[in-house]
């Protein structure tokens, strides 16, 4: 273990005229570890993402990247990180393989290694194939993997990758997780990243939630999920509102219609079924118990959905209703 | 500075331009144009005893230096346009000095301005332009040293630009007032006072004097003056350019 973490923030914010995008932000990410920043749309992700990889000027506040300040020596911060944006970043007037040769060269990757780390990773985002395309022949997801791909290359110690997988197909999402566990198992690389899919949010060692610019929780998966607490109880039946009737006086429920029936929460869900199954005169016909999931925690944390999680469509409607306004 | 990076970066505005075919012959037509355009238009309208050369020739030197200043000055723009397709991102992330970055912009803006500048000194004499090879092979540095620093200047303005249309609007801003009062166009010897004063203190004016000097040997400074107008001139907007560059966030 180093002695100093990959990443440690204090007191961070940063403002843009009026707006406070980041309020008060500190947390500590371990080498090795695997960092997730989850919030919803606006919460201040990538402001913090830029701050750390010496794209934008803190307001306030301390950033260290590997044991360097991050605005006293940000050549040296370049030198330990690699990002994966948000935006696009690509030179779309170059070929696949030449976007990725430039960023091998720009960062050091030995000439030596260079074809095979190009190779190996245009056959990771199954690319190889169209390497000599402009990428501005490139769909919207293949443009998203060469991204990806050329995050790779030259694996540096901290990564940061903001919302990498969205746009990308299931198999895609899949295999680039599988390759992202491999990289920090293997090389012991630091993950920061952020996600709109709570499922692949469990793949995060540890979760920090940010809402408004300001941290509401900070912990792992599974501590979050206990800390929310109850079990999901979903019950059909054909006699909803006597059941109702039956949880609100016996138990003091008060259940809420669900498509997948009637729907509450409670300390131990399996318990509590068996209990209700003998005593309820109603006939039951199915039952659901759940533990609380990420997106239990994301809900109950920020009080909200989580909004235009399915990417491009959602942000282009978003904007379209904006335009109206 | 890693040489190997400078010429990658570098080449990557160099591949980009050689594989724009339309806007590659537009740009390589253009100075032709002027020549036969202007330099033929205006022919019989020149005193070619002030100058002991005919108009055609006198103007070669000048269309020349235009070319570079036209084409270094659009190689800047490419900042502009990579940061509206967000791919500047990536380049300032990397662990590159900005001086680095600043240079290899140079560099490849002056490798565009040099194929222009050579299209238009072997074209020309087959118009009839009397040119001096040996002299024309003296004035290509002096035209890389005047390219340089008109990018140097594009990449400053650039740097503070947000938008296409701002640094369009600035750049022609810049570059019509740099081009007319230069002297591409007319001798300066016997100019109006007003005008030979601010021809004075106009950079183009000594490459372009030099450049005519070592092509035709028509010229109105000395040319180590002009040599070292625009090497300080490069000095200086250089500098400028790698201060800019240093200073702009994402
Ligand atoms: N360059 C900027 N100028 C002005 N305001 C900005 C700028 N960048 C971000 N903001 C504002 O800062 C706030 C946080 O934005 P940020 O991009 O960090 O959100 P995010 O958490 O990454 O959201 P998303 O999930 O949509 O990517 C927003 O209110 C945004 O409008
Ligand atoms: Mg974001």
């Amino acid at each position: 273990m180093s002695p100093s973490p990959a990443i440690e923030v204090r007191d961070l914010s940063k403002r843009f005229g009026d707006v406070e995008a980041v309020r008060g932000v500190s947390f500590t990410v371990k080498e090795g570890e695997i960092f997730g920043f989850l919030g919803p749309n606006g919460a201040g992700k990538t402001t913090t993402i830029k701050m750390l990889c010496t794209l934008l000027a803190p307001t306030s506040g301390v950033l260290e990247l590997a044991g360097f300040d991050v605005t006293k020596n940000p050549e040296d911060v370049r030198r330990s990180i690699g990002v994966i944006f948000q935006d696009p970043s690509l030179d779309d007037r170059l070929t696949a393989e030449e976007n990725l040769e430039l960023h091998a060269v720009v960062y050091g990757v030995p000439r030596a290694e260079r074809r095979a780390r190009l190779d190996e990773a245009l056959a990771f985002v199954e690319l190889s194939d169209r390497k000599k395309d402009l990428v501005r022949t490139f769909s919207g997801g293949m443009k998203r993997r060469l991204e990806i791909a050329r995050g790779l290359v030259h694996r540096p110690r901290v990564l940061f990758l903001d919302e990498p997988t969205t746009g990308l197909d299931p198999q895609t999402r899949k295999a680039t997780w599988e390759v992202l566990r491999g990289l920090r198992d293997q090389s012991g690389m630091t993950l920061f990243l952020t996600t709109h899919y709570m499922d692949e949010a469990e793949n995060c060692d540890r979760i920090a939630v940010i809402d408004h610019g300001r941290i509401v929780a900070e912990d792992s998966p599974e501590a979050l999920k206990r800390a929310v607490g109850k079990d999901v109880v979903f019950v059909r039946t054909n006699e909803p509102a006597a059941l109702c009737a039956l949880l609100a006086e016996r138990y003091g429920l008060t259940p809420d219609r669900t498509e997948e029936g009637l729907c509450f929460r409670v300390e131990d869900g399996e318990a509590f079924v068996v209990q209700l199954v003998s005593e309820a005169r109603v006939a039951v016909t199915g039952i659901a118990v759940r533990r609380p999931t990420l997106d239990d925690v994301f809900l109950a944390l920020t009080g909200r959905q989580i909004r235009n999680g399915n990417g491009e469509a959602g942000r282009a409607a978003m904007r379209a209703m904006a335009r109206r306004r | 500075m890693r040489a190997e990076v400078v010429y990658h970066l570098a080449r990557r505005d160099v591949v980009k331009f050689l594989r724009d075919r339309q806007n590659l012959v537009a740009t390589l037509v253009r100075p032709l144009l002027w020549i036969l355009a202007v330099g033929f238009g205006l022919r019989r309208a020149f005193d070619t005893g002030a100058t002991g050369v005919d108009f055609v020739s006198f103007l070669v030197p000048g269309v020349a230096t235009m070319a570079v200043l036209f084409s270094s000055m659009f190689s800047a723009i490419s900042i502009v346009w990579d940061r509206e397709f967000g791919f500047l991102k990536e380049l300032l992330v990397a662990p590159v000095p900005r001086t680095t970055l600043v240079l290899a912009k140079m560099i490849s803006a002056s490798v565009t301005a040099l194929v222009e500048v050579s299209v238009v000194l072997l074209v020309s004499p087959l118009l009839g332009a009397r040119i001096d090879p040996l002299g024309a092979l003296v004035a290509i540095p002096v035209l890389v040293a005047f390219g340089m620093s008109v990018s140097a200047l594009g990449i400053a303005v650039a740097s503070r630009m947000k938008t296409f249309e701002g640094f369009g609007g600035i750049v022609n801003f810049l570059i019509q007032p740099v081009f007319f009062f230069s002297g591409a166009l007319y001798p300066l010897d016997g100019l109006p006072p007003a005008l030979a004063a601010v021809v004075r203190l106009n950079p183009m004016s000594y490459a372009v004097d030099a450049t005519r000097g070592l092509c035709v040997g028509v010229h109105h400074f000395p040319i180590a003056l002009d040599a070292g107008v625009v090497l300080a001139t490069l000095g200086v907007f250089g500098t400028l350019a790698v201060r800019s560059f240093a200073r702009m966030q994402a």
